[in-house]
């Protein structure tokens, strides 16, 4: 079990997912984060610097002079033997050896660092800081090159390194604010999960199980791509940690939660086996030898700045039987209260039974199965039936589940539970009591193309009934769900296209479009080419799909990303390693095209922003040392002159800062937009074309030349 | 004889470096054909030339600038930072204690050369108490790095021409003349040093940048010099990086060393220097710096073996010559200092300066003949008022020595006259006034030198051990307390902060 071995208050407030702990002399383990006023406090237990230990509470700071967006600590140059801190800000990089008071690197990183993390990747010699900012992710090796760069799908939120497929190397998991977890091997694609909410911390545990937690308060295990357990709750879990509590040798999963909890969970079957609770919210929490070198702790530390070490301990015997104790009582409370539940149950049958023999005696005539209130008939059944519907007048575009009971039993409440779909968990309907049939019809929207499993519940039961029967059904939701099969219009085709080769059939590619779209009946065309044509009905626009008897197959729509889509999921029903394709988005290039020029534009302005604020500073500089020199000497209405000018500068130079926040806004939009449209690109594309592709448009954003660029993304290479 | 070609003429003034005879001539030729594009590169060159300042020198630290967070580590290990307050110096450095070698308002040892830098007042003082102590005449510095020098040279600029300036800043087209690699370069150096309008400057190198596609390594290295004169050192620092990487230059090293020192990295900006001695293993520049750095960092040590390496590679560098001199001096070795001041004089370097440490060297070194000859030759040599001071400061110093309390007392209030702000005088003279039972007088002098130096602990130690003796235990508990913040290891302030201590704890 845990016991705690030390409490402290730093006395500055702590950002959360700032926290992190480094030996930066190469022997004593120091506390880092993220702290008010755009700078990072160091916290050592005993410290060997003199001059910060006759500062308050042996803490020493450090001026970023930028927001702290996340921060690592770690061994980037191995020849060092001591770990390096890496800070990320909003616009740049810095890798600081805190021992020499040397910069080991400071770049510029116009995306953006949200999470940064330190080891190594694949098969990559170097050690890397890895930084994942806006929909990109860089890996930095020592000398600041960034030897590796990759696209994800949104902003990253959170990394970590680990061996996720048992090969040896480490593979990079990252979770993104569009809900996906992707894991990379070096920079290519090897595994995606759905999650339905914006992943906040990933943690390697033992072997290829990695624990994640999520914005909405989700904490879970993954080993490999598949999930062991998650739960639920009501407060968000901020950070997670691997720590072996019960001393079996196998970390188990910390979670420090919004509201100061930190609980310890185990990695099997996600049972609190842990309980503590901190004044505020949990900022972090590490792992490392704090105060006995060589000895774990587990650092528990919050916004507000205490800070609690635990150590394990093996429990003595008293300890031993009193939990025993405490889990039998435990026990014998949920025997009694399950038995509680039991017994009502029972009571309500027996009333339903008592019920149904008073009708039976007072109308012996009636047929028992019709009379019953508590039973519906045996052979009742529902029947689902997906339809995609266009937008109606007041109704948007939708998927309609329609349910029907197969006698005149009534359909009161709809639950539907389906993964990311709904906000919250599911979605449930009851219509009014008059509005009550045998029917029923549930509009979904999808936001997002995905395959879901629907996990509808039917309550059924007859118009007067208190108890109801639930129905269990699983419909699937096919991937291409909001796409409905119109006619062929050849005048009215799309001018983007994609097209490719595959060494497949024409019946096979049938099946994927059975497999993947809602179609009222299974497509089966007789003609010898394939030629179908699908209306998005989110915003009406075509999406067509044509392939010839020798393989070539053409994807007709101006949605860059839905061709993408089509053609992984293609890839993945084909079981297709490699392809290339070549494709042209007119109007999404045009707009790539301008884009490109904005960003240029938007850089010069920076600069010459920045510029002018350089310059102004100094001036307000030198007012305020003229100032201070009058108000030394007694001149005070000389001050006062010289204050007022300050003052007015001062405006200027907030005004000048707003332009700036401004402008940096748009060009984060816009490098954004740009590492989207590249993760489009590389989505055209599978397999080792995919990376191929994302590294020639890296080159090309590199050059800064947007017909490379735009070449590239249309044919996938140059 | 026929005149000769005005434009000839011009250039000719120009390559004798006559820049105003060079702007008269070219002046009357461009009045005579504004167009005349060669006269106006030369006048233009000429203006430049006038007052070209070597950038690897200049970059004073100014007094704003301890307003700013530059240095990323607030609190860094020591000797890995050039921020020490004087407290600590003096634990586990090498060299000699500050009771042997006096220090400057840094806390560091005195060096051999009076420099840029050498006399900032950064280390561990609040912003009121560096405005406060002793902004005198010879140790003011400029408000701003930007301010301070660079205006004085604008307005320089501004004055020789009397009808306006030579360039209307504001209607150059800046991009046009980028593309023109003839004029772009003379009109960058003319906008940075003559008109010291740096943001103009910065324009027209962006649009060289361009131009060029941030391939040519002397724009990018004007870049990186513009952000740094606009104290954007970041931005800075990758210009100079990536100018490094196209071609190296002994310049830019230096550049770079500095943007470091100013973001308070020094051994990183040693690190860059040492790189920039691979590419060129002869600069002495390099090692020259390199020497700087530790000095400032208090490694004597190190300091002074590079200062070796510097004379090995160019024996007639005054300042190698001059530091390694005044380390022998306080390392009690006067006879080699003198060696070293000697050749000073054979290179015909002979200031006041030089003359007074020769003088204080043959007292030390017991050839006394030689003592009265040199001071006399220093006092003929000297040019301000401060260097008499400082003379007469040394004789008087001389006159204590051979127990002549008339003469020394002579010697520092001839020093006073001179500067009246010399804190050492005031100290000697409280000093002595104490030792001739003048108290109040005494403690006058040394409360006044206090004042003037806050960097020096022997006033406040003076003040404290006469208060002491007088009985005022409290005073002298305080001053004592200040001599030992300066400096810890002092024993003697030690010993009576022991004695009043234990007085104290017996109350």
């Amino acid at each position: 079990m845990l016991v705690p071995v030390f409490s402290l208050q730093l006395n500055t407030k702590v950002f959360p997912r700032t926290v992190s702990v480094g030996k930066f002399n190469g022997k004593q383990s120091c506390l880092v984060g993220a702290t008010a006023g755009n700078k990072v406090f160091i916290h050592s237990p005993r410290d060997v610097n003199l001059q910060a230990q006759q500062l308050d509470g042996n803490i020493s700071l450090l001026n970023v002079n930028q927001v702290v967006t996340s921060l690592g600590c770690g061994q980037l140059d191995e020849q060092l033997k001591r770990d390096l801190l890496v800070v990320g800000t909003s616009t740049n990089i810095v890798a600081y050896d805190m021992d020499r008071n040397v910069d080991l690197f400071f770049k510029d990183n116009p995306d953006g660092a949200h999470a940064i993390t330190i080891g190594q990747w694949g098969e990559l010699p170097e050690r890397l800081a890895i930084v994942g900012g806006n929909c990109s992710i860089h890996g930095y090796n020592k000398k600041s090159e960034d030897v590796l760069w990759t696209v994800t799908g949104d902003n990253v939120s959170s990394l970590a390194l680990l061996d996720f497929n048992g090969d040896g190397y480490n593979e990079l998991v990252v979770g993104s604010e569009d809900y996906d977890i992707r894991v990379f091997r070096e920079d290519q694609l090897i595994a995606e999960m759905q999650e339905t909410e914006t992943i906040v911390s990933i943690c390697p545990l033992d072997g290829a199980r990695f624990g994640y937690a999520l914005a909405n308060g989700t904490v879970g295990i993954y080993e490999r791509s598949n999930r062991h357990w998650r739960i639920k709750s009501r407060n968000i879990a901020v950070v997670l940690q691997a720590f072996d509590v019960d001393g079996d040798g196998v970390d188990e999963l910390v979670t420090g939660w919004s509201n100061g909890k930190v609980d310890i969970r185990s990695d099997r079957q996600g049972e609190v086996i842990f309980k503590e609770s901190l004044s505020s919210s949990v900022a972090g929490i590490v792992k490392a030898d704090y105060r006995v070198a060589g000895e774990n702790l587990l650092i528990c530390c919050s916004n507000e700045g205490e800070v609690r070490g635990f150590k394990f301990s093996e429990q003595d015997p008293n300890a031993l039987t009193a939990s025993l104790y405490r889990d039998r009582q435990e026990a014998i409370r949920d025997l009694a209260q399950k038995k509680q539940a039991l017994l009502i149950e029972l009571e309500h049958l027996d009333d339903a039974i008592k019920h149904s023999k008073d009708t039976i005696n007072k109308s012996t005539r009636r047929i028992v199965s019709d009379s019953s209130e508590a039973e519906i008939p045996a052979q009742t059944e529902i029947h689902t039936i997906l339809t995609v519907e266009k937008r109606q007048n007041d109704s948007p575009a939708h998927i309609a589940v329609r349910m029907k009971t197969s006698n005149n039993t009534i359909i009161r409440v709809v639950a539907i539970f389906a993964e990311g779909l709904f906000k919250g968990e599911c979605l449930v309907i009851h219509p009014a009591v008059n509005h009550v049939k045998e029917s029923i019809v549930v509009p979904i929207i999808p936001a997002r193309d995905a395959a879901v499993d629907l996990h509808i519940q039917v309550f059924v039961g007859f118009k007067s009934s208190t108890l109801f029967h639930i129905f269990e059904l699983a419909r699937p939701l096919p991937m291409f769900s909001m796409y409905m099969m119109i006619e062929n219009a050849p005048d009215q085709e799309p001018k983007g296209f994609v097209t490719f080769y595959l060494n497949e059939r024409i019946p096979r590619a049938l099946a994927w479009i059975n497999h993947n779209f809602l179609l009222a009946e299974e497509y089966a065309p007789t003609a010898p080419s394939l030629y179908v044509t699908f209306l998005a009905i989110r915003d009406n626009t075509r999406l067509i799909i044509k392939m010839q008897n020798n393989g070539q197959i053409t994807i007709q729509t101006d949605d860059m990303e839905l061709a993408g889509n089509v053609i992984q999921s293609m890839g993945k029903f084909l079981n297709i390693d490699d392809l290339q394709t070549t494709g042209d988005y007119p109007h999404e290039l045009e707009i790539l095209q301008k884009v490109f020029a904005e960003i240029e534009e938007y850089q010069i302005a920076r600069q010459r922003i920045s510029s002018d604020m350089a310059e102004h500073s100094n001036i307000i500089r030198s007012f305020l040392i003229r100032a201070e020199d009058a108000r030394l000497i007694g001149d005070i209405s000389f001050m006062k002159r010289n204050y007022i000018d300050l003052l007015n500068l001062n405006r200027d130079l907030i005004h000048g800062y707003k332009i700036r926040c401004t402008n940096h806004e748009e060009l984060m939009k816009k490098l954004r937009y740009l590492n989207q449209m590249v993760q489009k690109a590389g989505n055209l594309r599978i397999g080792k074309y995919k990376t191929i592709a994302i590294n020639q448009c890296r080159a090309a954003i590199k050059a800064n030349n947007a017909q490379l660029l735009i070449k590239t993304i249309k044919t996938g290479n140059v | 004889m026929r005149d000769i070609d005005p434009l000839f003429q011009a250039i000719s003034y120009y390559r004798r470096r006559k820049f105003e005879q060079c702007v008269e001539v070219t002046s009357t030729l461009l009045e005579k054909n504004p167009n005349d594009q060669v006269a106006w590169l030369l006048k233009m060159r000429a203006l430049t030339e006038q007052l070209y300042v070597d950038e690897t020198e200049v970059a004073d630290d100014g007094l704003a600038d301890m307003l700013d967070d530059n240095a990323f580590h607030q609190t860094p290990m020591p000797g890995t930072s050039m921020r020490q307050p004087t407290a600590i110096t003096n634990t586990g450095m090498s060299g000699p204690s500050p009771a042997m070698r006096p220090t400057t308002m840094t806390g560091r040892p005195i060096t051999g050369m009076l420099r840029l830098n050498s006399q900032s007042t950064q280390g561990g003082k609040s912003m009121e108490n560096a405005l406060k102590t002793a902004r005198t005449a010879a140790t003011a510095r400029p408000v701003t790095t930007a301010t301070g020098r660079f205006v004085r040279l604008g307005t320089a600029s501004m004055l020789s021409t009397p009808d306006g300036p030579f360039l209307q800043v504001g209607r150059l087209n800046l991009p046009k003349y980028a593309q023109n690699q003839a004029v772009s370069r003379s009109l960058f150096e003319h906008l940075f040093y003559h008109a010291n309008d740096v943001r103009a400057a910065l324009q027209l190198a962006t649009h060289a940048n361009e131009v060029y596609q941030n391939k040519d390594w002397w724009w990018l290295a004007q870049l990186g010099k513009c952000y740094h004169r606009l104290d954007m050192f970041r931005d800075s620092e990758k210009q100079y990086v990536i100018s490094l990487e196209i071609q190296p230059m002994v310049d830019t090293y230096l550049y770079l060393s500095r943007i470091y020192l100013r973001l308070d990295q020094p051994l990183l900006s040693i690190t860059k220097l040492q790189e920039g001695l691979e590419k060129f293993p002869f600069e002495p520049c390099l090692i020259q710096a390199i020497a700087r750095i530790h000095e400032g960092l208090n490694d004597m040590k190190q300091s002074i073996e590079h200062y070796r390496q510097v004379l090995k590679l160019d024996n007639t560098n005054i300042e190698a010559i001059a530091c390694i001199a005044a380390n022998h001096f306080y390392y009690e070795q006067p006879e080699i200092s003198l060696k070293f001041y000697r050749r000073l004089l054979q290179m015909g370097v002979a200031t006041s300066a030089i003359f007074t440490n020769i003088a204080l060297c043959c007292f030390h070194a017991q050839q006394y003949d030689m003592i009265v000859a040199c001071f006399l030759k220093a006092l003929g040599c000297a040019t301000t008022d401060d260097e008499r001071a400082e003379i007469w400061y040394n004789i008087g110093e001389m006159a204590l020595y051979t127990a002549d309390i008339h003469l020394a007392i002579q010697c520092f209030r001839l020093a006073l006259v001179h500067n009246n702000d010399h804190a050492e005088a005031y100290n000697n003279l409280g000093l002595v006034e104490l030792q001739r039972d003048n108290n109040e007088i005494g403690q006058i002098y040394l409360q006044t030198a206090q004042s003037l130096a806050p960097h020096m602990f022997e006033p406040y130690y003076n003040y404290g051990k006469s208060m002491y003796e007088q009985g005022d235990l409290q005073s002298s508990f305080r001053a004592i307390k200040s001599s030992l913040d300066i400096y810890k290891n002092h024993a003697d302030s030690k010993h009576i902060y022991d004695e009043l201590r234990k007085m104290f704890s017996e109350l």
